[in-house]
């Protein structure tokens, strides 16, 4: 598993990447239509500048056509278009030189690919004509429509200033994943392990030997060990990228984390673990068949999920009050306080103070997971009710 | 001496009282049965010896001190439900349950073999639990049971579900372990059973303990004035017979109390007038099954 899953990551990101590229490479043939001389020309001349005009992919023809007589010529091009004889139409109207509206007529119109390949000749032809009566150099043109760009640099508390790349947005992304794909992993193999025990009747055997408590706690705590180690392998590529010159990657891409950061991240992986693995087999014990388990898990998802997309969410401000908050709630600190850490430079108190709360917020699942465990491991036959889970809570020990 | 003792064990669920201050002893090296019918509280009352369930009220003393994991460590439990890890290999299965009990190394392996060598499944050893037939995976439940050595064996309705030769098969191990001196606990409805092997009893009915001893002192009790008939014919006549107490008729067996024990040969005069074909009759013995109608009611289905 160490080894498969990342692979098979990989696997998926690289077909999705292969899928999405093969998708795009298409012969299009298209036909572009205005009532201005002046865009038709400069457009074709921009489409012929293009990579996709130049392999043969893109072809285009233009037609000056009035606008009073445009949807007689389209009806004329329509059997064209249904029989894919032609892609499509790309309308550009001189009013476009106000508005940058520009239509386009196909029996596919949502064709982002192809949307691609012309936008930036038709958007560039528009701007130059339209700036061609200003007086204004190209250079003055390129200026006025390349976009800003804003690079970061963080101010860390020993007042050091270092320039922010994307590796830290890419770490805090990876990082989240990781846990969230864990998280559920994990607490799913576990579910299944405790609904296996209980449809296979060898849990009171097991029960003769060992308390429910010790049988708990020893799922839980071998699923721990486990991930850990397992998470660790994981992580040690970054490890040795933070703390070696073994690999050379572009410094904008290099992620500004330090060891610290990445023991406090196994520690409160653990501590996520032992919570959410507690909870899992609490639901395991709770029904007597997969199908009924994964009926019931679906509040423990929304534990995971929630979390996780405010952590993905925190890319836009990581300082906001939901980040801040989230990242001291509890169950949602778990996965949003370590997103928060890549981000930002979180004070030490609320570092602390999320541990503590985790470690309560554990501690206390861990004693009303081990009642229901302990009640609900040996029932079997009809399906308990939300309100009959909650009663077994109020049962003496 | 009395190396388990149940007192006042009381269980309740959702309000209903499953086993209700039931109190029983079982001494050293004897073969001890939980009779009762089903769903009248035998496996809560075991599942309570062994710490499964905590009691509501009472306790459960072995060796005059309050079961702890020590007592969990000589025990082999064979429950009425049973089960075993499908995926696992047959071999770390049995070593696996002895390993939970303390015991490993190449003691318990061996031993593990020798009983896989004695019931026939050696060549299984290395096969996942899931490809055996159910008859063998009950004998590798029975071995995982006893492979540890412990010195007491529970059974939950250990004949339940057996086909005749592994029924034969669990009659041997658990005479066996009598021998051996090990305290043998089963609870079964299945009166015969208990009737052949058990050295005391303990019967339950709703919840209750209702008879409690030694096997033989309590038909010897219970057997006084009772004569136990097998016969062909109609036994109207002895309605409203000054000499007969009561009549019951059990399918296999005909049970008549008399009223004076030394009525049996009068009775026995009186059949053969009225043309009974006798095919037994026998004077001062009763079964368990009788004895059980007497004490829970006439509702009892015959078994």
């Amino acid at each position: 598993m160490t080894l498969l899953v990342p692979l098979f990551m990989i696997g998926i990101f690289s077909i999705q990447y292969f899928v999405q590229s093969m998708s795009g490479e298409q012969r299009s043939d298209l036909i572009i239509i205005s009532d201005s001389d002046e865009i038709l020309n400069k457009v074709q001349n921009e489409i012929f500048q293009t990579s996709a005009f130049k392999s043969g992919d893109l072809t285009t023809r233009t037609e000056k056509t009035e606008l009073s007589e445009f949807t007689s010529k389209l009806n004329k091009i329509k059997p064209d278009i249904i029989a894919q004889r032609i892609t499509g139409v790309v309308f550009i109207p001189s009013t476009s030189l106000q508005s940058k509206g520009v239509e386009y007529y196909s029996s596919n119109p949502n064709n982002s690919s192809l949307f691609y390949k012309i936008k930036p000749s038709i958007n560039k032809a528009l701007v130059e004509i339209y700036f061609a009566g200003r007086l204004l150099t190209e250079d003055e043109i390129k200026f006025a429509r390349k976009d800003v760009e804003i690079n970061g640099f963080r101010i860390s508390s020993d007042e050091k200033v270092a320039e922010e790349g994307y590796g830290n947005r890419i770490a805090m992304v990876l990082f989240s994943f990781l846990l969230y794909m864990a998280l559920i992993f994990s607490g799913s193999m576990t579910m299944n392990a405790v609904v296996e025990e209980k449809s296979n009747k060898i849990v009171e055997v097991l029960l003769s030997s060992a308390s429910s408590t010790e049988l708990m706690a020893g799922k839980i705590l071998g699923t721990v060990i486990v991930e850990v180690i397992q998470m660790a392998i994981w992580l040690s590529p970054i490890v040795l990228l933070i703390s070696t010159s073994w690999f050379f990657i572009p410094p904008e891409f290099m992620p500004q984390l330090s060891f610290g950061f990445i023991l406090y991240f196994l520690f409160n992986y653990s501590l996520a673990l032992i919570t959410y693995v507690a909870l899992y087999a609490t639901v395991g014990a709770i029904f007597d068949n997969p199908q009924d388990a994964q009926s019931g898990v679906w509040p423990l998802l929304m534990l995971i999920m929630i979390p996780f997309f405010i952590a993905l969410g925190m890319e836009a401000n990581a300082q906001s009050s939901l980040a801040q908050i989230a990242s001291l709630f509890p169950f949602s600190s778990l996965i949003v306080m370590p997103a928060r850490m890549i981000l930002v430079e979180v004070p030490l108190w609320q570092i602390l103070l999320s541990c503590a709360i985790n470690i309560v917020v554990l501690l206390g699942i861990f004693k009303l997971a081990g009642k229901i465990y302990r009640i609900g491991i040996l029932l079997t036959g009809k399906k308990p009710k939300w309100s009959e889970v909650f009663g077994w809570l109020k049962m003496s020990s | 001496m009395n190396v388990l003792e149940v007192k006042n064990l009381t269980k309740r669920f959702n309000g209903i009282t499953a086993v209700d201050n039931a109190s029983f002893t079982v001494s050293e090296g004897s073969v001890f049965g939980l009779i009762g019918r089903n769903g009248a509280g035998k496996t809560t009352t075991i599942r309570m010896m062994l710490n499964i369930y905590f009691p509501d009220e009472g306790e459960v003393l072995f060796k005059g001190s309050k079961i702890e994991q020590d007592f969990k460590d000589v025990v082999g439990y064979l429950p009425e439900e049973r089960g075993l890890y499908k995926k696992m290999k047959v071999i770390d299965m049995l070593l696996f349950l002895a390993e939970l009990k303390g015991k490993k190394g190449s003691e318990v392996n061996k031993s593990a073999l020798q009983y896989l060598e004695r019931f026939d499944l050696a060549d299984r050893k290395n096969s996942k639990v899931e490809d055996l037939s159910k008859g063998n995976q009950q004998k590798i439940q029975f071995i995982s049971t006893v492979l540890h050595d412990p010195d007491f064996l529970i059974f939950d309705e250990p004949f339940s579900g057996l086909d005749p030769i592994n029924t034969n098969l669990l009659k041997e191990i658990i005479l066996e372990m009598k021998n051996k001196g090990k305290v043998v606990i089963f609870s079964t409805h299945l009166m015969e059973f208990a009737e052949k092997m058990c050295d005391s009893i303990a019967m339950i009915d709703k919840g209750k303990i209702i008879l409690n001893g030694k096997l033989s002192e309590i038909k010897e009790k219970y057997a006084s004035k009772n004569v136990s008939l097998n016969y062909k014919g109609s036994l109207a006549f002895l309605n409203n017979n000054p000499m007969v107490e009561s009549i019951e008729d059990f399918g296999n067996t005909t049970g008549i109390k008399l009223k004076n024990e030394n009525s049996d040969q009068e009775l026995l005069k009186l059949l053969m007038a009225n043309n009974i074909s006798i095919k037994k009759f026998t004077v001062d013995e009763i079964s368990l099954h009788e004895i059980f109608v007497l004490l829970a009611g006439r509702e009892v289905s015959i078994v």
